[in-house]
């Protein structure tokens, strides 16, 4: 048996002592933000990165010319020293560049500016390219003044071109030299492994572990700090952002109650919300997001291709049912392409399928849709005496019977909110007799079914965030970007459409471009390619007791913004 | 053989495990049997989209939902009993073709013996390797998601290699058996020989199998399920797990969370119990040991 030592006692002791002043001398620094990710970023190329993790951390580093203001939504002069200025007579803009420095400590320059633009040119980099391929000849007659030449008027330059990341030619000059004497220079370009990238940013990366997490500390040579801006005093007053990568939303926001870290961002669904608001030191935002969810029709082939079909599943779909019960009230129903939160591009007017009918009502009209269209049934959904029964073997105008009619969605795991509203309008179209499957696929799976083959009759996408301007009306409904991975999934071919939605892009006065994109609305909603379904808010939880001055927006609270004015509480108080 | 069943059926009863595991079948029996009465009652009751008009979010027991709601406002309890049918349906008809496949494989591979016994028993060992849940859940990556048919055929596909293995044996074991010469010397053809007189010797051994194997089954739908990968037009108990752990109620909805858990616990249980009874019954050493004790 062992012996009464006291001495092993007072050493077990110290030792339990020791291991607890480690614990308290790990506590982080006043001035560091724990953020916590749900998933790992997947790049910090900035040209390959179209993932919403890669962007969120990339957006603290590369800057653009301009970026939207809080509140309005205007432009805002961030490295440009004020807005455009634009010559009618040579269709040209001017910028002008306020003083700001790179991460490594250059200065940055108009050559920087158009080094960004003609590689995004001459590399046609994806999700950039269409934004510039209209500009033929860029100036640089000062090192603080770019002049771009545009081959004819264009009303996105100013909201969508200019407010692009801008990369340093100093960084990225040898990977585009190298690029260029390759066999696929894009390939090339999209796949170099960026390390350290240098940007004009608040905050720089220092390091990241894979798996584990990322830090970013504050930039010394941040042009912002210091300065008013928007009427906004920008620090950043934060030293430090490690962002924690979490497997599950479970996990981080058990870490968000714990206190390991400060926000969790990424939207949190509804069920956690009762939780949350109970935390004594957690507080919920709720934001809107320039959200479009939507059923998209295949007009390619019968039977999605008649609009008569199309307008009776509209009228069958409850959004109020999926905007309360799916989404728990955390969303908002969308009759127009453009959400109603883009209050000046937002057209009201738009014919409203089944807006506050209840579904006996919805039954009967999407019936006297379809009959008068000359659809006809083995068992209608109303019978002689004009109650609403269940209906079967739905034949179409030319007799046949329809045959399996697919809705493509996202997986439950992917997205619960569109598999569970996919379930519940098969079940409606059931309704008056149409055999309706939904078909949850995989997301990479469904996008090549739908954008690259073709094949399909319904899918229910979401475009999660969609720009300020409302450009994307023309992209996805032109006639010339049906075509295999084009945006116009649709297959929608409207000549008086493509018309419209021309005129409405080279439209550089405001108010007739507004008309034009009302008459866009307009004709979309008549003929339906794409039903709009809601618009969801964004929720996300922070914790109110160590940081202070989050800035609430369009599209949540992680903007720049917030991260260039929040505040460290401080520990005494 | 009347008189053979009587026997093994009082040994049974003298099992208790096999008591309890036969007991909780019953129950879960039940439940599948009762799953199409609650639509019947009211179509709010209607597990996958009957909803009560009066209730939008998660709540808990009540008079008209006995567990609850889950957050559209279905009636958990529905959807516990179609669970039970779904269970029931993998699990028996994935088992069931795995052990046809196994036994037929096994009985083939023992009596013909030299290359077709290599040759079957090298694809046993290759497929018995393969992690089923992993192979699925490729598949269904590949092929978006599968049909509750197609993931019982692929549990069936994956799972007849270690019954096969061992019906070999058995089948080894028979084949010099003086019965076995005599059907021979008698004239008898292979497949005669194979299906009048092997499988009736192999068959109590191939259900014995079946119920561990209708554990598995039951689990690795479950886990599909739960992993987003089963089929979204039926609701199983994996299927009721994802959706409380997709819309966030792990842990404010306990009375959601519970009952499918425990029902795939008690379920693959029962079989479990079953199995192992069965177990004692077919082989008297078990039963000599177990006597001892």
């Amino acid at each position: 048996m062992t012996k009464f030592n006291p001495i092993r006692i007072i050493a077990f002791g110290v030792l339990l002592a020791a291991v607890a002043l480690a614990g308290c001398s790990q506590k982080e620094p006043a001035g560091m933000l724990r953020v916590g990710l749900s998933e790992e970023p997947r790049t910090l190329n900035i040209w390959l990165a179209s993932d919403a993790n890669s962007r969120k951390i990339l957006s603290k580093i590369y800057q653009p010319l301009y970026q939207h203001d809080p509140e309005t939504l205007e432009l805002i002069p961030w490295l440009a020293a004020d807005l455009p200025e634009y010559d009618p007579e040579t269709v040209a803009y001017t910028v002008r560049l306020r003083g700001a420095r790179w991460s490594d400590g250059a200065e940055l320059t108009s050559s920087d500016v158009a080094f960004t633009a003609k590689l995004i040119k001459e590399f046609r980099i994806p999700r950039h390219y269409s934004r510039w391929k209209f500009v033929t000849r860029i100036e640089t007659p000062d090192k603080r003044t770019v002049r771009f030449f545009l081959k004819n008027p264009k009303a996105i330059f100013r909201s969508r071109s200019l407010t692009i990341p801008i990369v340093q030619q100093k960084e990225w000059e040898d990977i585009v030299r190298i690029a260029r004497t390759k066999e696929k220079p894009l390939a090339e370009l999209l796949n170099h492994q960026v390390e350290s990238p240098v940007g004009t940013g608040p905050f720089v990366l220092k390091q990241w572990r894979e798996g584990a997490y990322l830090h970013m500390v504050r930039n010394p040579y941040f042009f912002g700090t210091g300065k008013t801006i928007a009427g906004r005093q920008l620090g950043p007053h934060i030293t430090d952002i490690v962002v924690k990568i979490f497997g599950t939303s479970d996990v981080a926001i058990l870490a968000l109650k714990k206190g390991t870290i400060d926000m969790f961002w990424w939207g949190i669904q509804p069920g956690y919300l009762d939780d949350l608001r109970n935390q004594d030191d957690i507080h919920v935002y709720f934001s809107e997001k320039s959200a479009l969810y939507f059923m998209g029709f295949n007009l390619r082939k019968p039977p999605s291709d008649d609009p008569h079909l199309r307008r009776a599943i509209a009228t069958l779909i409850d959004k109020n049912f999926i905007i309360s019960r799916i989404l728990q009230g955390f969303g908002t129903e969308m009759y127009s392409i453009i959400p109603p939160g883009n209050r000046y591009w937002y057209y009201p007017e738009v014919e409203k399928y089944g807006a506050k009918l209840d579904r006996e009502s919805r039954i009967r009209k999407a019936y006297d849709i379809l009959t008068e269209a000359g659809y006809s049934w083995e068992a209608p959904p109303i019978d002689d005496a004009g109650a609403v029964i269940p209906a079967s073997g739905i034949r179409l105008p030319n007799g046949q019977p329809m045959e399996r009619f697919t809705i493509l969605t996202p997986p439950a795991d992917y997205d619960p909110h569109r598999a569970i509203s996919g379930l519940m309008i098969q079940e409606w179209l059931r309704d008056v007799g149409m055999p309706a499957y939904s078909r949850p696929m995989a997301f990479s799976s469904l996008l090549q079914q739908v954008k690259g083959r073709h094949d399909f009759d319904t899918f229910i996408l979401g475009c999660g965030k969609l720009s300020t301007d409302p450009d994307y009306l023309r992209i996805f409904f032109l006639s010339a970007n049906d075509k295999p991975r084009g945006w116009n999934m649709s297959g929608y071919r409207n000549p008086e459409f493509d018309k419209l939605a021309t005129e409405s892009s080279q439209a550089m006065d405001r108010e007739e471009r507004q008309a034009l994109v009302r008459k866009m609305q307009e004709i979309v909603l008549r003929d339906v390619p794409y039903y709009p379904i809601y618009d969801p808010l964004l929720i996300e939880a922070v914790r109110t007791d160590r940081f202070t001055g989050w800035v609430e927006m369009l599209e949540g609270i992680g903007n720049i913004w917030s991260f260039t004015q929040l505040k460290p509480i401080s520990r005494d108080s | 053989m009347m008189g053979r069943f009587v026997g093994a059926w009082r040994l049974f009863r003298e099992n208790l495990i096999g008591r309890i595991g036969l007991t909780l079948l019953i129950v879960f029996a039940l439940m599948a049997v009762c799953s199409f009465i609650p639509p019947l009652i009211d179509p709010m009751y209607q597990p996958m989209h009957g909803v009560d008009p009066e209730i939008s979010h998660s709540t808990g027991p009540s008079m008209k939902h006995w567990l609850g709601t889950d957050f559209i406002g279905r009636d958990i309890f529905s959807q516990l009993l179609a669970g039970a049918r779904i269970a029931f349906m993998v699990g028996i008809s994935a088992a069931f073709m795995s052990i046809f496949l196994g036994t037929l494989i096994g009985m083939i591979a023992g009596y013909a013996g030299k290359t077709v016994d290599m040759a079957l028993m090298r694809l046993a060992d290759m497929i018995m390797v393969m992690p089923t849940l992993l192979v699925v859940l490729i598949l269904s990556s590949l092929f978006g998601q599968l049909h509750i048919w197609t993931i019982v055929l692929i549990i069936a596909l994956f799972r007849w290699p270690g019954v096969s293995r061992v019906i070999r044996a058995q089948t080894l074991s028979l084949k010099q058996r003086p019965f076995i010469e005599a059907a021979k010397v008698a004239g008898a053809s292979h497949v005669r020989i194979i299906f009048r007189h092997i499988t009736p010797n192999v068959l109590p051994l191939a259900l014995l199998y079946m119920t561990f194997r209708v554990t598995s089954a039951i689990i690795i739908e479950a886990a599909l399920a739960f992993l987003g990968f089963g089929d979204p037009g039926t609701v199983s108990w994996g299927m009721m797990l994802q959706w409380v752990w997709k819309t966030g109620h792990m842990f404010q909805a306990p009375y959601w969370l519970l009952p499918p858990g425990i029902c795939i616990s008690l379920l693959t249980l029962s079989f479990y119990m079953l199995g192992r009874a069965m177990e004692e019954i077919l082989d008297p050493r078990l039963r000599q040991e177990g006597a001892s004790d």
